[in-house]
Parts: structure tokens; sequence; C-alpha cells
């Protein structure tokens, strides 16, 4: 008798406890506790990994910013500030002089000095420590950097860098403590990195959150804000629920769906900032692909309605456009910005004169993304659609977003795929240059072949005079636009940000989350 | 007693085994399981490497073998999505898929002994049949098709509870609620089943005779000897409660190990499935065999040979 | 042992009150007999009508969609139900968030819905009976080493096993019905295997035996005339739980890929919509309740009438 009811009860207790297992954790805290300031902010993806040099990713930035700074920066106007460095001017051609500034503190409580920014350059600019590192591309343009004094450095580089000041202030530029890499190595990094800027890493759950605290001896001043956590919610529902009940502060893209929802919520508001961010259809020139026929990327470009898709599924928020330089950017063409192609009977025709008709469907596969972009996975269904109504027989391959940069990668990839571009170096010079044929000897994969398009591209590279530059790039920008290919522009993202009203927190066009200037109402 | 323990104990080896045997397989499937455990930009190096790890190049035997001995030590690969061991990710994740289970049951028994009770006490009556209407419609609900509309009754239209995520106890109730409620179908008829046949028996016809009151009848006579089987009905849910688990995680965003396999089937992570599976498998199999110990305890029938 | 309690797991409501009297009916009597049966059992009739109703479409849906479901209508997205505010009378149960009209996607969504759930039972049958015949006649090693490997089989939740060879061999229609079908032959081996037990050992398999008649098809003649009304009702069950399967598989976006359209993948498009658009992710659901219930239902009656001993 006994031990049965005493069995009965250990079940009873088994099933219980499997119940509270993890009760109690993840209890969430509001914008104020225990008179500390939290904020969290939410975003789709979790941040990707502390090597700077080697991400290549604007969610990871947003967060990066808060922790490390750059010798310039730019403000909320997107106007290039001083930094870590006070000022700077161009010596020659190649030579730029930067003087850097004094009294900064790593958050070790170690001096911030020119070795670090010889450190810190190097490592991505020269070939043998950052040939393998996604950033290499950008910064092989500097050849040395000289140290001058404790606070002074010069840069050097190969040939004349028009874009220097741009490549110092984006993703892939933060300063790195030297002595402390050297001490614990990258792996030690990974697990605890430091900077200079006004947070502190205090600990990275992956795929979960990241938290970081105020850094006092920060260089502007000790941030209002005392404690930071950025948490990883990929499902926009969930993330924007957080946002409703106050589990979050910040909610970083909110669908149009959702937009009612936080607009219409006492607590919350919901603001807006044109990002650099353009969607665009990648389409593959090599030869076995149907896509390398210009009357098929034609028929592709007219079939699609990009004002459709933006007024439609973006809820308005958006701008279609065929170039990726957008207004802000340097060498902007505005002919192509704000205009589109759409003619689907045109598109019909330009099938027909390569052979393809309602008996001859033209055979394409198309990749795309779910859940990385705003409404990706809707506006990749709607673009299949268009295409078949036109002609096309699509094979719509919907993946996440890890596994379409592997297909991508490894150069398996079809006819399209849809993908969304921003620009860290404001300059069409990153928008294009990646569209050359090869890029110092080292041969692309596009198969995008044209001369006039090389021409430009190498001279705009190194010409020093911006009128002529900008003219360059205008002209390059024409030659991709009437070759729909190796992209098919789409338009340009406007980002939504659900914000609680108690933080006055204004979204920035580059899409950072910087937090220093932040501050929160008093009582909530 | 204990040798029955031991008895067990020694017969769920070749059922572990067994289980190993069919991931093994599964995923051999396609002839290459290399493929399968590496992202597509993988390099010809990391290809070979694996391929070597794995003894891939040696006969089918010492494939397995390989397979076993590295699963013994809880190895079974490493994710290539989350950069890390593929079972150092998934017992990460367990606490959460069992507290979502555990919850679940407890949901479950809550609705389903009353209810069996009742029907069985109740037998044909209103009660009766609308516990019977409810469990078919529960049979023939999709679970995951429940959950959705209990996000739309709750968490939208009255704003009682959230959407989804994990954290606190109000996070839990629509999940463990969605899982709970397909299991109490099943359970309150194994329940009422039980218990009609505990009444017929001879011993409460006793009971009644000596002019025990029917309150004391049902609840202290027969009701205890109907919760019996009950027992082996929380061990036999385990493996529906682990497959319901995979799709509930998913709709209500729960950071179980449901959710991490539809995640890694998306993502094409074969070393993380692998890890799943056995850690699902070996979940049931465990709770299996605490059910059979307890039952044993609690049952005067089952004599010990 | 624990094996028994599983057949269980997969019946229906259990005792639905049913007009039928336990009058121990053969088993053998005229189709006749069971229609009228049929019409006088308002649980079997529903179960039977819905289930036509469901073949019907399946068969002939590409004709009863009052729209193109696969037409996408940009600017008339996410259209509400006709009877709710906002809606439109041409889009009886809304358009989803392309425009496309959910009532035509549901009844296209029954073509994948019944092919999947019919043919996925029919490879279990086949392969569950065979099995039964081979392990229940042969005996011995092969029974132990089968009943092994079933406690293992069982100890994989169904949809993971199902989840994971998709995974491995990549989607597609064929591999979905032969691995639906793989996770559920167990309940017809057995059931096929404990009837060839019983039978093994009587006298006029041992008078055939005398005959020179081959023993293995004796038993299959002798064996499958009294389970075929088990396998029957148990094939029915079947049919409901597969389509329940295959819709979780397509929502989990596992299943049946699109362009092909499923009620599983009309409920995980309506996942993201749930807190503004319920529509989406409300209809597809009750088709799916609705099929089953009938297939249940149907399911019931068949075991009332078929098989009196079958009943608790």
């Amino acid at each position: 008798m006994k031990s049965r009811n005493l069995a009965l009860l250990l079940v009873l207790v088994m099933v219980l406890g499997a119940a509270t297992v993890g009760c109690g954790q993840g209890a969430e805290q509001g914008a104020t506790d225990d008179g500390i300031t939290e904020i969290v902010i939410a975003q789709g993806i979790d941040v990707r990994s502390w090597d700077i040099h080697d991400h290549n990713n604007t969610a990871t930035e947003a967060l990066h910013v808060n922790v490390f700074d750059y010798l310039v920066w730019r403000n909320q106007d997107l106007e290039i500030q001083p930094a870590l460095a006070t000022s700077w001017e161009q010596v020659d051609e190649t030579t730029w002089r930067f003087e850097l500034r004094e009294g900064v503190k790593w958050h070790d409580g170690e001096p911030f000095t020119a070795e670090d920014v010889k450190w810190t350059l190097e490592r991505i600019a020269n070939p043998e420590t950052g040939a393998e590192l996604r950033e290499h591309g950008q910064y092989k343009q500097i050849q040395e950097v000289r140290i001058v004094d404790d606070h002074t450095v010069e840069i050097i580089t190969f040939a004349p860098e028009p874009v220097l000041l741009n490549r110092l202030c984006r993703l892939g530029s933060s300063m790195l403590p030297k002595h402390y890499l050297e001490e614990v190595g990258w792996e030690g990094f990974e697990a605890h990195p430091i900077g200079t800027g006004p947070f502190k890493f205090v600990e990275w759950i992956k795929d979960d959150r990241v938290v970081l605290e105020a850094y006092d001896d920060y260089w502007r001043g000790r941030p209002e804000i005392d404690r930071l956590v950025f948490r990883a919610i990929p499902e926009d529902a969930t993330r924007v629920a957080e946002l409703l009940t106050g589990g979050v502060d910040i909610a970083v893209n909110v669908p149009p769906q959702e937009w009612p929802n936080v607009e219409s919520n006492s607590d919350t508001v919901l603001k807006r900032a044109n990002s650099q961010r353009v969607m665009l259809l990648v389409d593959r020139l090599n030869p076995e692909y149907k896509t390398s026929d210009p009357n098929v990327r034609a028929a592709i470009d007219y079939a699609i309605d990009k004002q459709a898709l933006v007024d439609t599924i973006m809820g308005g928020a958006g701008t279609p456009t065929r170039t990726r330089v957008t207004p802000g950017n340097f060498g902007a063409n505005p002919d192509l910005y704000n205009t589109y192609l759409y003619d689907p009977d045109k598109a019909v025709e330009l099938l027909a004169a390569s052979g393809y008709g309602p008996d001859n469907p033209c055979q394409i596969t198309m990749h795309s993304p779910a859940g990385r972009y705003p409404m990706d996975k809707e506006v990749a269904q709607a673009i299949a659609a268009m295409l078949e109504s036109v002609g096309f027989d699509v094979n719509l391959q919907i993946v996440e977003f890890g596994q379409l940069s592997n297909i991508r990668n490894a150069q398996e990839h079809q006819e399209l795929y849809l993908i969304g571009f921003a620009n860290s170096l404001w300059d069409a010079h990153l928008a294009l240059n990646s569209l050359r044929q090869a890029i110092d000897g080292e041969k692309q994969h596009h198969y995008f072949i044209n001369e006039e398009f090389e021409q430009l591209t190498a001279e705009a590279a190194v010409e020093m005079d911006r009128e002529r530059r900008a003219e360059m790039y205008h002209r390059a920008q024409e030659i991709i636009a009437d070759n729909h290919g190796p992209h098919i522009y789409l338009y340009q993202l406007k980002n939504s940000y659900g914000i609680n009203k108690q933080v006055n927190f204004e979204p920035r066009a580059d899409e950072m989350l910087w937090m220093w200037p932040v501050t929160v109402n008093e009582g909530s | 007693m204990k040798r029955y323990i031991a008895r067990r104990l020694l017969q769920i080896i070749p059922v572990i085994i067994g289980v190993s045997i069919i991931v093994f397989v599964l995923l051999r499937l396609t002839g290459d399981p290399v493929i399968l455990m590496l992202p597509e930009d993988a390099t010809p190096q990391e290809i070979e490497s694996l391929t070597t790890a794995l003894g891939l190049d040696k006969p089918l035997h010492v494939q397995y073998w390989v397979f076993f001995k590295n699963a013994l030590k809880g190895d079974f690969g490493r994710s290539f999505r989350f950069k890390a061991p593929a079972l150092q990710i998934v017992l990460e994740r367990m606490p959460h898929t069992l507290q979502l289970a555990g919850a679940a049951m407890l949901v479950a028994l809550v609705i389903a002994i009353p209810l069996g009770i009742i029907s069985a006490v109740k037998q044909n009556s209103a009660i009766d049949l609308t516990a019977s209407t409810v469990s078919v419609l529960g049979r023939a609900m999709p679970n995951f098709w429940l959950g959705l509309m209990l996000i739309i009754v709750f968490a939208v239209v009255l704003r009682w509870l959230p959407v989804s995520g994990k954290g606190t106890l109000s996070h839990l109730i629509l999940p463990a609620a969605t899982l709970g409620t397909g299991m109490a179908a099943t359970i309150t008829r194994l329940i009422r089943s039980s218990m009609l046949e505990v009444i017929r028996q001879d011993f409460i016809t006793t009971a009644r005779s000596k002019g025990l009151s029917e309150s004391v009848v049902i609840y202290k006579h027969a009701l205890r000897n109907a919760l019996i089987p009950v027992v082996t009905i929380v061990g036999i849910q385990t493996a529906t409660l682990m497959g319901g688990a995979v799709v509930t995680e998913q709709v209500f965003a729960w950071g179980g190990i449901g959710q991490l396999a539809v995640l890694a089937l998306n993502m094409r992570d074969m070393a993380l499935v692998q890890a799943i599976v056995m850690v699902m498998a070996l979940i049931i199999i465990f709770a299996n065999l605490f059910v059979d110990i307890v039952y044993c305890i609690i049952d005067p029938r089952i004599s010990f040979e | 042992m624990r094996s028994e309690l599983n057949d269980t797991q997969n019946e229906p409501g259990g005792t639905i009150v049913s007009n039928l009297g336990a009058d121990g009916m053969s088993p053998r009597s005229g189709w006749g007999k069971r229609f009228v049966k049929l019409s006088r059992s308002p649980v079997g009739l529903t179960g039977a009508i819905v289930v036509a109703v469901v073949l019907f479409v399946a068969l002939f849906g590409s004709y009863l969609t009052p729209h193109d479901p696969g037409l996408t209508d940009l600017y008339n997205r996410l259209v509400p139900p006709s009877w709710v505010d906002g809606g439109q009378p041409q889009h009886l149960l809304g358009t989803d968030q392309l425009g496309r009209d959910i009532l035509s996607r549901i009844i296209m969504g029954t073509q994948v819905s019944v092919a999947v759930g019919i043919s996925a039972v029919l490879v279990a049958g086949v392969v569950g009976v065979t099995f039964g015949l081979i392990t229940g006649y042969f005996g011995g090693i092969l029974d132990t080493l089968l009943s092994r490997f079933l406690d293992s089989f069982m100890a994989i939740p169904g949809i993971l096993l199902t989840m994971t060879v998709l995974g491995v061999l990549g989607p597609g229609v064929i591999t979905l019905v032969f691995v639906l079908g793989f996770t559920r032959w167990v309940g017809y081996a057995r059931v096929v295997r404990g009837e060839v037990l019983s039978l093994k050992s009587r006298e006029y398999v041992e008078a055939a035996k005398a005959l020179g008649q081959s023993n293995f098809w004796i038993l299959a003649r002798h064996v499958l005339p009294n389970v075929m009304a088990s396998i029957i009702v148990l094939a029915t069950l079947n049919v409901a739980t597969t389509i329940i399967a295959e819709s979780s598989l397509s929502f989990l976006g596992l299943g049946v890929q699109p362009p092909t359209i499923t009620w599983g993948q009309m409920l995980n498009d309506g996942r993201d919509y749930i807190t503004t658009a319920w529509w989406l992710a409300t209809f597809p659901g009750v088709a799916i309740t609705i099929s089953v219930l009938g297939v249940l239902f149907l399911g019931d009656w068949l075991r009332d009438v078929l098989d009196p001993r079958l009943r608790k």
C-alpha cells in the first residue's frame, strides 16, 4: 500500500520537476531595475563574431560600435568627425598623417597609442595576416602604417586613395588592442573582447544575447545607460511581441504587418530611417545559365513591378531604384534613383526574341533567404509570380540565410538570387568595385565583361578629383543598369524601428545602434 | 525486485544499440554523410579530414564501430552552424524541452484524470458523450493548429498571454496547453476504460456489499487501482510528447531541442540532427524504463521472477 | 507487455454512441446489410459523407476553384473573409499575403493530403503485412530480432525520423510517402503476426501440409481473410494520422514543397500574420480537422461493423 502511494508520488514529482526546470531564468528586466538603467535591444540575428575584420555583417557592426571606436566616425547627419584621431591631413598623394587623441584608455586600463593603430590596420592590410579575412579587400590599399610618435601615425597607401577616410569610419576599421591580442590571441578575444568604446563586454550567450555595461573612463564621457543587452530574436512576431510587452526597449526591423500593433500600443512608437540597404537580384552571367542571354535578363527586369512591391508588401517603406549607389553616397547617379523599369508586354517580347514562349517557358531557378531582410520571403514569391506571368518557369528555393551564404560561396547558386546589400563606405567604390572582372589579378566569379566599365572603375579608384570621379561612377552605374546584370536593383529599404517611448533613440541611416547618446526618461 | 531492475537495465542496452544503428544508417542513406555534415562551401581539405575522421574509406562495420566509439565519448560531430560540438548544443537546450514536456504531461493528467473518472462513473451520460467528442476533436486537430488558435484567442484577442518565446510562467502556459491537450484526449480514454474494467471487478462488488458509500468505493478503491496503468501511460506517451514538442516548440519559438531539430534540418546540419535523435531516443528509453520500474513497485499483481 | 497498449494509441475516440448493437454480426454478411447499418449510424454516416466530399474535392479540385490558386494580386493582399468588415464577396475566405484566394488554395490542398494519406498507408500496409507474415511464420531468431528492432524503432519519435530522412534524402513526394509509410507499418505487422501465430498450429494447416502445398502460401491464404477487418480499420485510422503528419511536416517546411499547395504550408505562411490576419492560419486548420474527423468517424463505424471483437 504505502510503497504504491510512494511510487505514484514519485512519478508526480518527476513530472513536476521536469515542469519547473529552468523556471526563474530569463525573468525580463525593465528599463530601470534597482536604480540601474538597462536598455534591451532586439535584432533579428546574433552577433556573428568579435573579429571586427572578419564578419562583414551590419547587425554585428551595429552592436560593435558600442564596444570599439574608429579613428574617425560619422555623426547622426553622417558627416565625418574626429574620433580616436583628432586631426588629419594629406601629406602627399599616398601619405596621410593622423594625430591621435590623448588620454584614451582600453577597457583594461592600458593606454591607446599609435602602436595599436599600426597593429590593427596592418593586420587587415597585409596579405600575410589578412588575406583570408573578409575585410581585406577594403584595406589592402594600405601599404604601411608608420609610427611618428605615440600619438601620431602616417598611413601610406600604394596608390592615391580617394576614399581612405571613408575606409576608416566603417565596419572593419575599429581599433584593436595590440597588447591584449598579443597576450590572449583571437580565441581569448572572442571569449572576452575589449575596446575603447563606451560599453564594456560582460557576457555573450550564443544565439541569445550579448550583455554590455557602461565604461566609466570613456573619452567622450560615461554613457547614461548603465547596462546594454542585445538580444537575438529571429521571429518578427516574437520580437515585436517582446517590445509590446516591455521585454525589449528597441526592436529592429518591424515588418509592415506589425506596424499597426506598435503604433497603437501606448508605450511604443514607430520610427523610420532611410537605410543604405538596397534589395536586388543577382543574375548569373556564366554561359551555362539562361541569364547569360541579355534578352532574358532584360525580360526579368521589365517583368517586375518594383513600385507595387514597395507599395504593397513593403507598406510603402522603400524607394524603387536602378542603382545601388543611393543619395548620400558619393557618386550617386540621380537619374537612376526613384525610378524603375516595368513593362510586362515588353518582357514577353524579349523572351519571344530568344525563342521562349507559352509552349517553351524559360526555366530558371531563384534562391531567396527567409527572415534575413524585411519581407524577403514574400517579395521573392511575388517576384516569382511576376516572372511566371510573362513566361518564365521559376523554381523558387527559399532557404535560410546561412545556407544561402554557403551556396553563394560554393558558387552553386543559379540564375537568380535575392539579396540586400548595404554600403558601409558611403562611396560608389564599394558598390561597384566588386563587379570588376578581376581585382588585382584575382578573377571574380560573375563573368561580367565590359571594357568600359573596367576602365571607369579602375580609373575612379585612384582619381582624387571629386567631380571627375563622380562622373565616372555615374556612367558605370548606367552600364550596369542597361546591362540588367550582374545585378538587377529593386528598391532601397526604409527601416522601421519599434521603440519604447521612454527611450530617446533616433535611428541612423547606417543602421548602427549607437547607444552612447541615448537617454531614458525618468519614471519608466 | 533488484533482479528485475537489473534485467530491465540489461534489456535497454540492445535497444540503445538498435537506435544507434538506425541513426548510423539514416546518415548514410545517400552514401556520403560527409556532404551532409559540412556546409556547401567546405574546402576539399575539410571534406577530406572529416572523411578520414569518420573512417569512410573503411568497410561499413568499421565505420559503425568508429561512430559507436565516438558516440560513447559524446562526440556526434561538430555543428557547422554553431561552430561547436553537436552534443553540447543539444544539452544546452534539453532542459527547455524537458520543462515543456513536464508541464504538458501535468496539463494532460490534470485534464484527463478527472474527466476519465467521471466518464467512467457516469457512463453514457451527457458528460461521457461530451468527453468522447472532445477526445475525438483532440485527435483530429493538428497539434500546431491548436497552438495557433490558442495564440489568436489568448494572446492576440484577449491579450492575457504572450505570443511566443520563453522566460516566464506565462510563456509556458500556451505551449504546455497545446502539447498537453492532445495527449489528454488519449489519456482520458485510457483512464475511462481502465476505470470501467476495475469497477466491474469482484473486489469492488465486495466493497459495495460491505456497505461502504459509493464515493469511498470509487475514490479509495477503484481509483487507486485504475491509476496504475496511468503510470505506464506516462511512459508510453513520452515518445508522443517528444514528437509533439518538435512542432509545438516551433510554433511558440520555445528554444528547446525540438525547435533545434527543425533549425538543424533547415540548415542541413546533420551532425546536430544526429545528436538530437540520439538524445531524444535516450530520453524516451529511460523514461519508459523508469516507468516500468515504478509500475512494478506499485502493481501488486506482478510477481518478480 | 507494453506494446499491447501501444496498439490503442491509434484508436479513435473511444466508445462513440452507435446505433449498432453488439449483436455479434458475422464479418462475412453482405455489404448491402452494411449500408443499411450505415444509414442508421449518425456517426458513420457523417464520416462517410465527409470522406466522400473530401475525395470528390481531391479528384475534381482543379475544376472547383473559384480563382486560380496561384494567382497573386498584390493590391488585394490580406483581404479578410467576406463576412468580416473589409471582406470581398468574391473571396469567401479572404486572401493571403500575396493576394491569392484562400478558398481556392484550400481546395487544391486537398489533393496532396488525400494522395499522400492514401499512398503512405498503402505502403505501410504492404510492408507491415509482409513483415507480419514472415516473422510470424518463421518465428525464432528472426522474430526476436524484429521485436528488438521494433523497440528501437519506437524509441525515436515518428516525426523526427520522418524529418531526418527527408533532410538526408531531400524533400520529395515519393520520399515523403515512403517514409511516412515506414513509420506506420508496425501496427499491421503486429496484427498479422498475432493471427499467424494463432493459426500456425491449427489442424487444417497440418492437413494442407500433408497435401503438399507450400507452407507459406497456406498461411497467407488462411490468415489474410481473418485479419482483413482489423487491417481495414487500422488503415482508416492511419490515413487520419498520416494527414496530420503530412501537414505537420509541411508546416515545418520539410514536407511537400511549393509551388504544390498543402494545408500545412498555408498554416506555416499564416503564422507570421497571426496577429493581423487570423484567417490565413484558421481555415486550413479547419479543413484538416474536418477531414480527419470524417476519416475517424468512418473508421469507428467500420470497426463496429466489421469486427465487434475489436470493440472494448
